[in-house]
C-alpha cells in the first residue's frame, strides 16, 4: 500500500553527471545531481550563467544524455542511446516551454497547436475540446486564428505554455520563459504558467535568473559548480528576497 | 485519461502535409517561382521526347501505315527510305509461298523534284501497286486511285510550298518529266527532309534514275489467317534468293533505329531531355533546400516537442511532391498545347501514354532524389539545440 502522504515521484535523477568535451579539456558541468519530484510540484531552478541550468533541463527533457547516472521518467527508465525512445518520451510525457515562444511563423496559433496535439495522439475531437477548454484559461479565445507575428510576446509565450500543457504532459520544463518579457508580463506568464501546471497536475521546472519570481514556487533548487541545492522554504526565502535586491 | 492513439503512419502524414503545404504557401513568390522552373524544365525533357516520339512515328509511319504481315526486301537493307531495286517476279515468288495471302511491290526511290520557279529538291518516290497499299492514311483534296493515271502524282499538304504546287491540277517536273498534281495527303512527314510524293510503281520507275523496268524495292505481302509468321517468313527466307523478309515490327524498328543511332541524332535529342531533368532537379533540391535551411529552427523545436525524424522527413518528401507534381503538371499541359500546336507542323510534338507515364514517374523519382540533401539536413539536426535559441 502506497503511503498517502509521500506520493510516488514522477521524475527521478540518479547520480547525473555531465561533462563536455574529452581529453585535457573535460568540462565537469554537473556532479552528481540527485533530485525527485512528485505530481503537481513546482520548482524553480536557479544559478549564475554557465553554472549548467540548461545542461540538466535538456537532460530532465530526454534532450541530452548524461555522462553517468540515470534518470526515471514515471515507471520507466529513460534509455538515451535510443533516440526515437526518447522522442517518444518528449511526445507523450513531456512539455518544454523556451525562451521565445518558438510557434511555427507559417501556421495560426490554432494549427500550431493542433499539430502538436495530434502528433501526441490525441483525437481530431479530443484536441478540439481541449483547445476550447485551454484557449478560454489562457485567454487567447481571440488569438485563435492569428498568425504568431500578429500576437504580442506574452500572448505568444501564453500559447508556449498552453502548447506544452495541451498533450497532457506529466512534465513540463521551461528554461527563461520570460526572460525575452517586461517584468509585469513575465510575472503574469509565470504565474499562468503555476497556476496551470497546478491544475494539470503536472511536475514543473522553470529555470530563471529573476529573483522575484522564487517566492511563487514550492521549490528552489540552486547549481552552482557542478552542485545541485536545494535552498530554503519559500516563505523563508520571500523576506530574503525582499530585504536583499 | 483520454486513449492515447499512438501516431500511425496516417496519422503523421496528415499532419506533415498540412505543415508541409502551409510552410511551402508562407512565401508565395518562391512557391510560383520553383513551380515555373520546373515546368519550364520538364517541358524541355517532354518537347525533346516528344520531339523523338514524333521522329520514331514519323520514320516508321509508311510501314505501319501499309498494313501488311512482310516485307521482302533486298539484303542489309539499312532503312524503308533506302531501298534497294528487287526484281518485280520476287513478288510471284514470295506470293507463291505456303502460307502467303497476298503479295504486291512497292518501290521507293530518290528523284529530282524541279519548283516551277526552277529550283531543284530531293523528293521520296514512293510508287504503289494495284491495291494502293501503302497509301497515305488521310487526303485533303482527290481520291488516290488517280495515281494510276499516267503522270499523277500525291503530294502532301506540309510540302505545298516547298515543291511550288498548291492544287489538284498543278504541275511541276520530277527528272525533267512533266507531273500533274492528282491529290493531296494530309500529314505524310519525312525525316529526311526529302517530301514524300506518291505515285504508281509503273510512273515511279520512270522517275527514278537508279530503278529498271522490272525492279521494285519491297514486296510486301500479308499471310493466311492463322498462319505461323515465323515459319512463313523463315519458308520465303529458303526459297527466294537474295532477299532479307522482315515483318513489319522488325522493319519499322531498323528503320527508326538506322535514324536514331547510326545519325547520331537519337542521342542527341535524348542528352537534351536528360539535361532538362537535370535542371529540374538542381532547381527542386536548391529550393527544398533553402526553405528547409529557413526553417531548421522550426524542424528543431519539432523535433524536441516530440515529432519523430520520419514526421519530418515526410515534411519534406510532401514538399518535394508537391512543387514537382505541380510542375510537372504545369510542364505537361504546356507539352500538351506545343503538341496540338505542331500537329499539323513537318516537325511534331507526340507521345504515348507509356512515354508519358514513363517520364512523369521518372521524374518525380527525380523530385524524390532531389530532397536528399535537404533530408540530410534534418537528420543533422539535433534538438537540444533548441534551448540555445
Ligand atoms: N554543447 C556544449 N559543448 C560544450 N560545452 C557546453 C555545451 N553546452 C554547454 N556547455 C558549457 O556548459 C556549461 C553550462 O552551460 P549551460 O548552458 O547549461 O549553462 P546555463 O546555466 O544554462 O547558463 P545561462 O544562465 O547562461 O543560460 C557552460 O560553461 C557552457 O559553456
Ligand atoms: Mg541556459
Amino acid at each position: 500500500m502506497k503511503p498517502i502522504t509521500k506520493p510516488e515521484p514522477v521524475l527521478v535523477c540518479r547520480g547525473i553527471c555531465k561533462s563536455y568535451g574529452s581529453g585535457d579539456i573535460v568540462e565537469r558541468v554537473l556532479k552528481r545531481v540527485d533530485l525527485e519530484f512528485s505530481r503537481g510540484q513546482a520548482s524553480v531552478l536557479i544559478g549564475p550563467s554557465g553554472s549548467g541550468k540548461t545542461t540538466l533541463l535538456s537532460i530532465l527533457g530526454c534532450l541530452l544524455a548524461p555522462t553517468e547516472g540515470e534518470l526515471v521518467i514515471g515507471n520507466g527508465m529513460v534509455d538515451f542511446t535510443n533516440k526515437s525512445s526518447l522522442t517518444e518520451v518528449r511526445r507523450q510525457k513531456l512539455g518544454f516551454i523556451f525562451q521565445h515562444a518558438q510557434l511555427l511563423p507559417f501556421m495560426t496559433i490554432q494549427d500550431n497547436l493542433a499539430i502538436i496535439g495530434r502528433n501526441a495522439g490525441m483525437t481530431a475531437a479530443d484536441v478540439d475540446q481541449r483547445l476550447d477548454n485551454l484557449l478560454d484559461r489562457l485567454q487567447l479565445k481571440p488569438m485563435r486564428h492569428k498568425l504568431p507575428s500578429q500576437l504580442s510576446g506574452g500572448q505568444r509565450q501564453r500559447v508556449a505554455i498552453l502548447r506544452a500543457l495541451l498533450h497532457r504532459p506529466s512534465i513540463v520544463l521551461a528554461d527563461e520563459p520570460t526572460a525575452a518579457l517586461d517584468w509585469n508580463t513575465g510575472k503574469t506568464v509565470v504565474e499562468l504558467l503555476l497556476e496551470q501546471a497546478r491544475l494539470e497536475q503536472a511536475v514543473l521546472v522553470v529555470v530563471t535568473h529573476d529573483t522575484r519570481m522564487l517566492p511563487l514556487f514550492d521549490r528552489i533548487l540552486s547549481i552552482a559548480d557542478g552542485i545541485l541545492t536545494e535552498q530554503y522554504q519559500t516563505a523563508a526565502l520571500e523576506n530574503t528576497f525582499y530585504t536583499h535586491s | 485519461m483520454p486513449t492515447r492513439l499512438t501516431t500511425g503512419f496516417a496519422a503523421s502524414q496528415s499532419i506533415a502535409s498540412v505543415i508541409a503545404t502551409k510552410m511551402l504557401s508562407h512565401n508565395r513568390s518562391r512557391f510560383f517561382m520553383t513551380i515555373v522552373g520546373i515546368a519550364i524544365a520538364f517541358f524541355l525533357a517532354a518537347a525533346q521526347i516528344g520531339l523523338l516520339v514524333g521522329w520514331i512515328n514519323t520514320n516508321s509511319a509508311i510501314i505501319n501505315n501499309t498494313g501488311v504481315d512482310i516485307w521482302v526486301t533486298a539484303e542489309q537493307t539499312a532503312t524503308f527510305d533506302y531501298g534497294t531495286p528487287i526484281p518485280r517476279h520476287r513478288v510471284q515468288q514470295v506470293a507463291s509461298v505456303p502460307g502467303i495471302n497476298w503479295a504486291e511491290g512497292m518501290l521507293v526511290g530518290w528523284a529530282t523534284w524541279r519548283h516551277p520557279n526552277g529550283k531543284p529538291i530531293n523528293v521520296e518516290i514512293v510508287g504503289l501497286d494495284k491495291s494502293l497499299a501503302g497509301k497515305p492514311a488521310q487526303m485533303l483534296a482527290g481520291d488516290p486511285e488517280i495515281i494510276k493515271q499516267p503522270e499523277t502524282v500525291i503530294v502532301d499538304e506540309l510540302f505545298r510550298d516547298l515543291l511550288g504546287v498548291w492544287e489538284i491540277g498543278d504541275e511541276a517536273e520530277i527528272q525533267g518529266k512533266r507531273v500533274i498534281v492528282g491529290g493531296i495527303s494530309q500529314g505524310v512527314r519525312t525525316f529526311t527532309a526529302a517530301p514524300f510524293v506518291f505515285t504508281s510503281i509503273k510512273n515511279a520507275v520512270t522517275y527514278t534514275p537508279f530503278y529498271r523496268e522490272d525492279e521494285i524495292s519491297y514486296v510486301i505481302a500479308r499471310i493466311e489467317a492463322g498462319a505461323d509468321i515465323q515459319a512463313v517468313k523463315s519458308r520465303i527466307q529458303r526459297e527466294v534468293s537474295n532477299v532479307e523478309v522482315l515483318t513489319t515490327a522488325e522493319f519499322a524498328e531498323r528503320s527508326v533505329k538506322y535514324w536514331m543511332l547510326e545519325t547520331g541524332v537519337g542521342i542527341t535529342v535524348i542528352i537534351t531531355g536528360i539535361l532538362g531533368l537535370l535542371v529540374g532537379i538542381v532547381i527542386m533540391s536548391q529550393t527544398l533546400f533553402a526553405i528547409t535551411q529557413d526553417h531548421l529552427a522550426n524542424y528543431a523545436t519539432l523535433l524536441a516537442l516530440g515529432f519523430h525524424q520520419n514526421t519530418l522527413r515526410l515534411i519534406v518528401l510532401t514538399q518535394s511532391l508537391t512543387l514537382g507534381g505541380l510542375g510537372i503538371a504545369v510542364g505537361a499541359a504546356l507539352f500538351a498545347v506545343a503538341a496540338k500546336a505542331s500537329a499539323r507542323t513537318p516537325i511534331p510534338l507526340e507521345t504515348t501514354t507509356a512515354v508519358s507515364v514513363g517520364l512523369i514517374l521518372f521524374s518525380l523519382l527525380f523530385c524524390i532524389g532531389a530532397s536528399w540533401f535537404s533530408i540530410r539536413a534534418i537528420f543533422k539536426l539535433d534538438p537540444v539545440s533548441v534551448f540555445h535559441g
